[in-house]
């Protein structure tokens, strides 16, 4: 059974792995010419390093012998995973739908991850917001919002 | 006088009325950040930097600072009222801050706090004021190679003090270092580690990843866990002054706590959160009723307020002198200045005078309008505390995304701001700290041309680094400090301030 340093130590040591690999292919270089990868490929060494020596110092210390799951024990980890699907979708709706019709839609789902408001409530809140942040920022600080399927009419 | 005569006309920039309105403003958001649990001055300054794009650079940054020094004001309300840290500079005034509260004595509680940060960040401002001009003169004196061990000095101080894993700390150095030279290396125009992601031409922008470790993620993180009802202290406001008694007990620890808090506050890494801690330890050292530290002692608030304060002050020095940020939200400034054409260093203070004195006076003018909007608005702050989460949450989902999109209209930015919110989150369940990523993400294009400068100096010698003497006595400094905590002492003392911190 790993402990979790053990379990972020060798994500780390992949990443540092590519790292290296990666600026190998950009050119390390020499001394008197460092290459692109120079910096980089040294950084993800020294990383590479440290992450076997975090891994094997939990091998000495054996006080910590929490499990990789039990960082989330009793979490409800679900909601994360749901508003971390909403964000994207958001990510994606922004440009092509607008940003007044998709944050409307987002807000109304967001306010119900963690509260029992009843439908109305939701909906007068996340109009309001809606309403508020796009007088804020596209009316006064003039951020340029996408205006989607609104293109042409406001 | 030369100094009073470069502060008089840093007052006259700083009381043009845009800047006044700029610096009331900073001062405000700041103080709401600070209030508000799980939105930090580091999130908020991001958010906003896009925003003053358009203003002037001296009203912009006036406004940035008043961020972050009102952040430190706003967390200290939270503290004391509902136990609640507002960020974590404020964890110390838990101790006694919540406990005096209980006892019906918040009102003195909330005023000594903000009295003492008055004082401290006066007292701070006088010190940048003195000691940044001789510092920036020894700087011009610097090259490549002085300034490349400089920034290895940083980053070690920085993963030192960062308290917790020093070995993970670094690990988030090196990452960062990595992070801070993707895009287009100028000197051979060829792309590093875009995976054919346009927006990554330019280099990771730094607002997003700063808004993802530490907006995103820690709305994550309150998202998992399950509700439970924040109990605010039903107590009426008699007297917010502290009596003469208070004053008594507070005068020296807020002095104290002002002079401990600078010189902290210089050094790369979380300035601010350990000052407040050794603050409160120098305290109940020096106190003769140690047994009442925990229990409600003033001293126990008045000590480490100062210090987080004073340090805001002490972290502007290497910024503005050397160019080298110490801590996340100077990072963010030097992204800012770097936008607005004034790239900081020891030529700032003769190029840009109204940038330099005009930021320094507007703190002062900003600590007095702190004073004045704090102690009559602590009613509306309880306010807004009372927002639930469930409402609260989706709203600052809502700032980091519109503050992510407008940097460039590119919803790939937002993109890139979720990635690193994720990782954030995850950095914080596996206790590996953020703070080292970002500024070794600042520093590592710098790092990067100054060595390949250094090395191109030397004809491909590295010891360039050890010839010179700036230089050897710097990487000197380095080595102690990777050697220090094997020390079993200061592995003790370490570890203690990182398990309070992580309480």
């Amino acid at each position: 059974m790993r402990n979790t340093d053990q379990s972020s130590s060798l994500f780390w040591l992949v990443v540092a792995i590519g790292i290296v690999l990666l600026s190998m292919r950009y050119g390390v270089g020499t001394l008197h010419e460092p290459g692109p990868g120079f910096i980089t490929f040294f950084a993800g060494a020294i990383l590479i390093v440290l992450s076997l020596a975090l891994f094997f110092s939990n091998f000495r210390d054996r006080a910590d012998r929490s499990s990789l799951w039990s960082l989330w024990a009793g979490l409800e980890t679900g909601k994360i995973l749901y508003v971390i699907l909403l964000l994207v979708a958001y990510i994606f709706l922004l440009k092509p739908v607008g940003f007044l019709i998709s944050t409307f839609l987002l807000l109304v789902l967001l306010f119900r991850v963690k509260g029992s408001y009843r439908l109305k409530t939701v909906l007068l809140m996340s109009l309001l917001v809606t309403a508020g942040s796009y007088l804020v920022f596209e009316i006064w600080l003039k951020a340029q919002l996408p205006k989607g399927i609104f293109e042409g009419i406001i | 006088m030369d100094i009073l005569h470069h502060i008089f006309y840093g007052l006259s920039v700083a009381l043009q009325p845009l800047n006044l309105l700029f610096c009331f403003i900073g001062v405000l958001i700041g103080t709401l950040v600070g209030v508000l649990p799980g939105l930090g001055p580091v999130a908020a300054i991001s958010l906003l930097l896009p925003a003053t794009f358009r203003a002037s650079p001296v009203a912009s940054i006036i406004m940035l600072s008043g961020i972050y020094y009102g952040a430190m004001y706003g967390g200290s309300t939270t503290s004391i009222l509902v136990n609640i840290p507002g960020e974590a500079a404020s964890v110390v005034t838990c101790f006694d801050g919540y406990q005096m509260a209980r006892k019906g004595r918040a009102g003195p509680a909330l005023g000594i706090a903000a009295f003492g940060s008055f004082i401290a960040g006066t007292l701070g401002v006088v010190g940048l004021a003195f000691m940044a001009p001789p510092l920036a003169a020894m700087a011009l004196k610097f090259g490549p190679p002085e300034y490349f061990s400089l920034m290895v000095l940083g980053l070690t101080v920085l993963t030192f003090l960062a308290g917790g894993s020093m070995l993970k700390s670094l690990m988030m150095a090196c990452f960062g270092v990595v992070v801070g030279n993707v895009g287009l290396d100028l000197m051979t125009a060829r792309p590093r580690f875009t995976f054919g992601w346009d927006i990554l031409l330019d280099g990771v922008g730094l607002v997003p990843v700063v808004m993802g470790l530490f907006g995103i993620s820690e709305v994550f993180l309150n998202v998992e866990e399950k509700l439970s009802g924040r109990e605010i202290f039903k107590t009426a406001f008699k007297g917010l002054l502290p009596n003469l008694r208070d004053w008594k007990e507070s005068i020296w620890p807020i002095i104290r706590g002002s002079g401990l808090g600078f010189f902290l506050g210089i050094l790369p890494g979380g300035g601010a959160v350990i000052s407040s801690f050794v603050s409160y330890g120098v305290e109940k050292k020096l106190s003769k009723h140690p047994e009442e530290f925990g229990k409600g002692a003033i001293a126990g608030v008045a000590g480490p307020e100062s210090a987080n304060n004073a340090a805001t002050a002490g972290a502007f020095i290497p910024l503005l002198t050397l160019g080298l940020p110490s801590n996340a939200v100077m990072a963010i400034l030097l992204g800012a200045l770097m936008i607005y054409n004034m790239p900081p260093g020891p030529r700032l203070i003769t190029s840009h005078p109204d940038l330099f004195w005009g930021v320094i006076s507007s703190m002062y003018i900003g600590n007095l309008m702190l004073l004045v909007l704090n102690l009559p608005l602590i009613g509306l702050w309880v306010k807004i505390l009372k927002v639930p989460y469930p409402v609260l949450f989706p709203l600052i989902l809502l700032f980091c995304l519109i503050g992510a999109y407008s940097l460039n209209n590119n919803p790939a930015e937002v993109g890139l701001m979720l990635i690193f919110g994720i990782l954030g989150y995850l950095m914080k369940k596996f206790k590996y700290d953020g703070a080292p990523l970002v500024l070794a993400m600042v520093l590592g294009p710098l790092m990067d041309n100054s060595l390949r400068q250094s090395l191109l100096m030397s004809g491909g010698s590295g010891m360039i680094f050890f010839t010179r003497p700036i230089c050897l006595v710097i990487l000197g400094a380095v080595a102690l400090i990777l050697l220090f905590p094997a020390l079993p002492l200061v592995s003790r003392v370490r570890k203690r301030v990182g398990e309070s911190e992580g309480n």
